[in-house]
């Protein structure tokens, strides 16, 4: 370490960087924590106690905006929504990467051509005609349309990320078990398929968060309060009961704090899978 | 196609057949899903139609008339200072905060956990949370400007037409500061301490380090986050400009998928909206052309 620089400076700069980075986290976190005091609050003291923590907690908050926003089916139609679009997306995608890294076949090089070309089309530019594609198709107010529309949207970078893991294992692994007379099919379920379990967990993690908390494309095929998601419900919650500020806070927190907790918990995994991705590209 | 015996041959006895079978399912979603709409949306983009009757073949009559629509021209206008603003906005207080985050040897993980987590909230929770905040009346913020004394700041700051653009941008980048900072974390961590241990010896000062070696170093680090936000900072504003003003007041907030949205499903002008869409995506494929452009060219520079 240098030497030219005085041991009262060195304190004082790190000082500093604390102090600022406590601020920033102070507006990451202080809102949230405003949302939290604001859910557990009366009507009144919302507007007598604005910055501080609740002086009694009303929990009643809570179930009156569950029954209120209608958050049992909507916590149901996005779980139906996720769950069937995660499932198409790591069922489909994880097959065609292996093909593609793996198998010669015409037209393979074609294909990654196409995938990577469709990763610089963002799908919004083509909502009026998927939406017209969706219609044609019965696929309007269809939890699984709009599960299958989230899939196909999400494959390309999919493929590519689980290309990207595939690349990174040794062929002679399955060269072995090809000599042994393993079909494909068998090479990719039984010895790739374990291999790369961290790639399909990013996969999961990034279209988990990306279909989740989506509000356009379900606010575009969704048009049935019945079968809407979470956003919907919150934005439609939002417009009709503005004035009630607590039972507002109580849904977003029942929204918003189960992704907080998964992500907290998995930190780590996500943070890693995050950074390998773009700093090797 | 010359389906020869023996090419079949070769075809199913090699890995032909297997392929086929893994790489059809995702080939049949992405040509219903993406590749039909996609040709169907520039085919619309040509036709008058509402939606419902027999579409009219206009030619680019649709697209002649974005280039005189003030409307659309307006929210081009916005989408341009949106991503302007949020591209420059991200990446300097992304790196910036980064390289607070590497200073902080002691709490960094709790830092790094507390910075990302607006990054996972929906956008929609995000801007419901924002707009109690700049609620006029009762909104955090000017609460806090009324405590701390600064009374005289205090706007409507989504209902002023000349702040509340810049209100919107606020929001997005606080909702994604933390996803830039950790990518620049990890490529400061990637960047060799020699070189910084050998320029303080030579008596270079912090602004001298970070000029001559931290930002030539970054550079391909700055370039990805670039091209990441690029295409996201066109089109995914819907749900923020939605939420918090739904392109208002006045316009002031419009952008091009807000007035798309609003031309196809309350005007019923299904194929001028899709040419709103490829008009967008022809300029957001112009631009990230030319950033990798420069990116291979920079990089044949260092």
């Amino acid at each position: 370490m240098a030497r030219g620089i005085s041991p009262t400076r060195r304190v004082v700069g790190a000082l500093s960087t604390y102090a600022i980075l406590l601020l920033v986290v102070a507006q990451t976190i202080y809102p949230l924590l405003w949302v939290l005091f604001g859910s557990l609050k009366s009507k009144s003291e919302m507007l007598n106690n604005i910055w501080g923590p609740p002086l009694s907690i009303h929990l009643e908050n809570y179930t009156q905006a569950w029954k209120t926003a209608g958050m049992a089916s909507r916590i149901t139609n996005s779980v139906v929504v996720t769950a069937c679009a995660l499932a198409l997306v790591v069922l489909i995608a994880t097959p065609c990467a292996y093909a593609i890294t793996r198998l010669r076949f015409p037209g393979r090089n074609a294909l990654l051509a196409l995938i990577v070309a469709s990763m610089l089309v963002p799908p919004q530019v083509m909502t009026i005609p998927l939406f017209t594609v969706a219609s044609d198709l019965g696929l309007i107010n269809s939890r699984l349309g709009v599960a299958l529309i989230y899939a196909a949207a999400i494959m390309p970078l999919s493929v590519f990320i689980l290309r990207g893991f595939l690349l990174t294992l040794p062929v002679e692994l399955e060269d072995a078990a090809r000599m042994d007379g393993a079909s494909r099919l068998n090479v990719l379920l039984l010895i790739m398929l374990p291999l790369i379990r961290p790639g399909i967990a990013l996969v999961t993690i990034f279209a988990f968060i990306e279909i989740w908390n989506d509000f356009f494309l379900a606010f575009l095929l969704l048009r049935d309060p019945a079968v809407q998601t979470i956003p919907l419900g919150l934005v439609s919650f939002f417009q009709q009961y503005d004035s009630l500020w607590n039972l507002y806070f109580a849904a977003l927190m029942i929204t918003t704090l189960p992704v907080i907790i998964l992500f907290t918990l998995m930190q780590r995994q996500f943070v890693a899978g995050l950074t390998a991705g773009a700093v090797k590209a | 196609m010359s389906s020869s015996p023996g090419r079949m041959k070769r075809f199913v006895n090699g890995d032909g057949l297997p392929a086929l079978l893994m790489v059809l399912p995702a080939l049949c979603l992405f040509a219903v899903f993406f590749i039909w709409p996609f040709a169907r949306g520039f085919w619309l983009s040509l036709n008058k139609w509402d939606g419902f009757s027999q579409p009219v073949f206009v030619g680019l009559a649709n697209y002649a008339r974005l280039t005189s629509d003030p409307l659309f021209l307006k929210a081009l206008g916005n989408n341009l200072i949106f991503v302007a603003a949020i591209l420059v906005l991200k990446n300097a207080l992304g790196l910036g905060l980064a390289m607070l985050l590497d200073r902080a040897v002691i709490g960094r993980a709790f830092f790094r956990g507390a910075v990302f987590v607006p990054v996972t909230m929906s956008f929609v929770a995000a801007g419901l949370l924002w707009s109690w905040i700049y609620n006029p009346v009762f909104g955090l913020l000017n609460a806090f400007l009324d405590s701390a004394g600064l009374s005289f700041l205090k706007q409507r700051w989504l209902g002023d037409a000349s702040i509340a653009l810049y209100a919107v941008i606020a929001v997005d980048v606080w909702k994604w500061l933390g996803f830039h900072a950790v990518i620049y974390l990890a490529g400061l961590q990637a960047l060799p301490s020699e070189l910084y241990d050998a320029a303080e010896m030579d008596g270079a000062g912090p602004f001298r380090r970070f000029l001559h070696i931290t930002l030539p170093l970054m550079l391909p680090v700055i370039f990805i986050n670039t091209i990441l936000g690029l295409s996201g900072a066109f089109v995914r504003n819907f749900d923020i400009v939605y939420v918090l003003t739904q392109g208002g007041p006045n316009h002031a907030t419009e952008v091009v998928m807000t007035l798309m949205m609003k031309r196809a499903f309350q005007d019923g002008a299904m194929g001028y909206a899709s040419a709103m869409g490829y008009a967008l995506f022809l300029i957001v494929g112009l631009l990230s052309v030319g950033l990798l452009a420069l990116m291979r060219r920079t990089r044949l520079d260092v």
